[in-house]
């Protein structure tokens, strides 16, 4: 495995970061949520020690009562954007696959602030996509005491990588060639993937003759095996079939594309390879992100339909009503159901990454990361009043409800 | 058509004008092709009226393009031979109305400062994609102003999004001036305050010398419009006595109005309180400005604000001053704490409503994010239900000066009528038809587009996927 011991933190160490307060919490809820196939009408959610400890009908007992008119697990975002520092680019390797972009993470920054209050208690955060293979990215928590340690859920959660014109942006030197040896590569998309196909090359080359080892071949060597999920951007179709095709010629057994916005196009190709989708935030004008992708309403509802595992994302939206609160109000305009929307923005991302044995779902025992809203969930006309992270009230629907 | 408006008319006679024109427009209209006919029966399973109660399994009978009867089936006679449309299974609500919008503009800002001689109808395009989502977003009248980046802009005009020129989109020519209390790029805050301050100034010292003028007997404003080539017929060749309450100058009654420059007659008209003003404010501090020059001027009552969303803080003073405001379609302030560096969100809807401000959405020239979004994200953000949807109808109805006209469904108001299946605020649902004076302007069954974005585009006849594919996989047989 590529754990690095240091930087692995088991999730025992520091799952009790709220326990030192004791709070109690019995959250009472016109409907519960708990996004493992359950809605209690008129149900609670009990919490101690930054755990749920239980949840079913009725009320429950042993903590301040809140109630709310519906709760829902805290939602979880595969493709929120964190990292927007240009620093935070690595330059010297357009494969950079052994870096972490927790060094990189400002944990002072609004950004997960803003996150964590609209609803959004676990990311997955991840360098910025202008390298080929941008590095290790990292499952945490949107809040709770200001050190890594404290927060991260997986510290190697996912490797991450770009298709498309990003990577290969601003490569081409300053007379729009590449005039030198020194200007970075690559410089088109198909360059882009020989990048990447040749890091795949070269692992498997490593495990069959020693000498061709290479920092970074045990990390794609974990891909290859199945035990590291890949994460790569792709929105347009042209960089959704790079993905597939690079998946079923590895034979990489957990990969999911982020910002696939056209998915849609070839759904079939998706159902064949079983690679994963994280959605981009909706448009009502249909053409999204740098790739001016064209992003179908009804394109979550058909990945439903198909049965390919989905989640949808906020990329870290800085008005309000973008976040992902309010993504699945839209994939819902697309005719996706409540029940697969709350899916797509808790379990399933949870599932994606391997972290669904502490958060995703409203179960006793998992982590009491919980959203409180004022209405029906995901509609737009309710709003998200309470947020709960580790069994801590962060937003208190007492005082946003007035 | 018989729009025989012209752009000297006075604002006055403008309005009666048009109003003249659309009637005439409702009747003749049926011989083209856009507007086959103006009567229409709707049916719906729940009305949303806008005034009063809301009407189970009801009826509204639109004759002429106006609003005939509504009201519960039993109690309204279906007349013979109307064509039916909708059912039990739809919602009708009045059609949307957008108090403030650059969308359909060929450029939305003019390089010089002060511009009140143009109007907006010559920047209009009438078959701009922006009318066609607009329809699909079930909203049936727009004010159409200059962009933002003003001292004083143009003369703005109220439309119908449907038309195949400016003259059949309008409904009001003539109606709302432009200015902006925000600096025009390039000039600082107090250079604006000043420009704005001096053009009415300049008015002043205009309409003195003028009326001095042809006191003694010289002709100045004669001589220019006769250079001007402007014709002076009926109003236009008249002299009125200056009205207005916040400042006069004694003998413009000397003056025939059309002979007075181009420039400064949609001011005078301000000044007199018969032209609108929408005045925008980009930061809480452009509120004071606002007021200031709408108040000396005597056209506060006669003023709407747009807003910037932070100007919520400014509310107390908007509230006093008792003007309506357009809010911006970003309706979460967001600002950082200077001392602690966190971000302080502000929901900016509830801010006014809670001080009695009337007030508009708006889409902010976006159609993407329409009126109902905009309205079901203000209901999210703490607004009533109630005041949200008044917030697209009434409200910036009263802001056009069509509150008798439209934003709800009474008898003798447009027949402007949003058919969907489902509550207009919830996010499943969508718009079916739209109906604007009584002839149906939109129909989801056979808008290609709105199929586009829902489903996207159908694949080419015989395409495979995946058999272009370069991978081993691709290949496979």
């Amino acid at each position: 495995m590529i754990m690095n011991a240091a930087l692995l933190v088991s999730a025992a160490s520091f799952a009790s970061a709220a326990e030192d307060d004791g709070t109690s919490w019995v959250v009472l809820a016109d409907q519960v949520y708990t996004a493992d196939g359950q809605v209690f009408e008129g149900g609670f959610v009990a919490v101690a020690d930054g755990k749920i400890t239980g949840v079913g009908m009725g009320g429950g007992s042993g903590g301040s009562e809140l109630d709310v008119f519906a709760v829902t697990p805290g939602m979880i975002d595969l493709g929120a954007r964190l990292v927007n520092d240009p620093d935070a680019l690595e330059q010297s390797t357009e494969t950079a696959i052994t870096m972490r972009v927790a060094p990189a993470l400002d944990l002072f920054d609004n950004a997960w602030d803003r996150e964590l209050r609209s609803g959004v208690t676990t990311v997955l955060a991840s360098a910025p996509d202008n390298n080929v293979i941008g590095g290790l990215s990292i499952a945490i928590k949107t809040g709770g005491a200001a050190t890594l340690e404290a927060r991260t859920l997986k510290a190697d959660a996912a490797l991450r990588g770009s298709f498309g014109t990003q990577p290969s942006q601003g490569n081409s030197g300053s007379s729009g060639v590449p005039q030198s040896f020194y200007v970075r590569r690559p410089t088109t998309r198909m360059g882009v993937e020989w990048e990447f196909r040749k890091a795949f090359y070269d692992t498997i080359a490593a495990a069959r003759f020693k000498e061709r080892e290479f920092e970074g071949s045990t990390v794609l060597q974990s891909v290859l095996d199945g035990d590291l999920p890949l994460s790569v951007q792709a929105w347009a179709t042209q960089d959704i079939r790079t993905a597939i095709f690079l998946k079923e010629e590895f034979k990489i057994p957990n990969m999911f594309v982020d910002a696939a916005a056209e998915a849609w196009i070839e759904p079939e190709l998706l159902v064949r390879s079983g690679i994963g989708v994280v959605l981009p935030p909706f448009s009502f004008a249909g053409r999204v992100g740098r790739e001016r992708a064209f992003f179908a309403w009804n394109t979550a509802k058909m990945l439903s339909d198909l049965g390919v595992p989905f989640a949808l994302s906020g990329h870290g939206a800085l008005q309000a009503t973008d976040r992902l609160a309010y993504q699945p109000a839209l994939a819902m305009r697309g005719g996706l159901s409540l029940e697969a929307a709350l899916e797509a923005v808790t379990i399933t991302p949870a599932r994606m990454i391997g972290i669904d044995d502490r958060v995703g779902s409203i179960e006793v025992g998992k982590d009491a990361d919980l959203v409180l809203w004022s209405g029906p969930p995901f509609q737009p006309t309710s709003r998200v009043v309470g947020v709960m992270l580790d069994g801590h009230l962060i937003l208190d629907p007492r005082e946003t409800n007035e | 058509m018989q729009y025989s408006m012209k752009p000297t008319l006075n604002g006055y006679a403008a309005v009666k004008a048009t109003l003249f024109g659309i009637a005439l427009a409702a009747v003749s209209s049926t011989a083209t092709a856009m507007m086959p006919s103006g009567d229409l029966v709707i049916e719906a399973g729940r009305i949303i009226t806008q005034a009063g109660d809301d009407i189970t399994d009801g009826v509204i009978v639109i004759r002429d393009g106006r609003i005939e009867a509504v009201g519960p089936a039993g109690e309204v006679e279906k007349p013979w031979g109307m064509n039916v449309v909708g059912g039990p299974e739809f919602t009708a609500y009045p059609g949307f109305v957008e108090a403030h919008t650059s969308g359909a503009l060929d450029r939305a800002n003019e390089s010089v400062d002060v511009a009140p001689f143009l109007n907006i109808r010559d920047s209009i395009d009438p078959v701009s994609f922006f009318f066609e989502n607009v329809r699909r977003n079930g909203i049936t009248t727009l004010g159409v102003h200059q962009g933002n980046n003003c001292v004083i802009g143009a003369r703005g005009m109220v439309v119908r999004p449907m038309g195949r020129t400016v003259e059949e989109l309008m409904i009001r020519g003539e109606f709302g001036l432009k200015l902006s209390a925000a600096p025009k790029s390039g000039k600082s805050r107090a250079t604006q305050a000043q420009a704005l301050r001096t053009a009415f100034d300049d008015l002043r010292t205009y309409l003195n010398e003028t009326v001095g003028d042809k006191r003694h007997e010289g002709d100045k404003a004669g001589r220019e419009a006769l250079y001007q080539g402007r014709e002076l017929d009926e109003e236009e060749s008249k002299g009125r006595a200056m009205g207005g309450t916040a400042w006069k100058v004694d003998g413009l009654e000397v003056i025939p109005r059309g002979e007075l420059d181009v420039k400064q007659r949609p001011l005078l008209q301000l000044v007199e309180g018969r032209m609108a003003a929408f005045i925008y404010c980009g930061a809480p501090m452009d509120v004071h400005l606002a007021l200031e020059v709408a108040r000396d001027n005597g056209f506060l009552h006669r003023t709407t604000l747009v807003l910037d969303n932070s100007c919520w803080k400014a509310a107390d003073i908007i509230a006093e001053a008792g003007v309506t405001v357009v809010l911006d379609s970003n309706m979460t302030h967001t600002e950082l704490d200077p001392y602690t560096g966190k971000e302080i969100e502000t929901d900016v809807p509830k801010v006014f409503a809670d001080r009695g401000v009337r007030f508009a959405l708006s889409s902010s020239n976006s159609s993407d994010q329409s009126l109902w979004y905009q309205a079901a994200l203000a209901t999210g953000l703490g607004l009533d239900r109630a005041a949200a949807l008044d917030a697209v109808t009434i409200v910036p109805a009263e802001i056009l000066g069509l509150g008798d006209r439209v934003g709800s469904l009474e008898v003798g108001f447009d027949g402007n009528v949003v058919l969907s299946n489902g509550d207009p605020l919830s996010t499943t649902t969508w718009i079916e038809t739209v109906v604007l004076e009584g002839e149906t302007v939109y129909n989801r069954s056979t808008d290609g587009r709105n199929k586009h974005l829902y489903e996207g585009q159908s694949k080419p006849a015989g395409s495979k996927s995946g058999s272009m594919g370069h991978s081993a996989a691709g290949n496979r047989r």
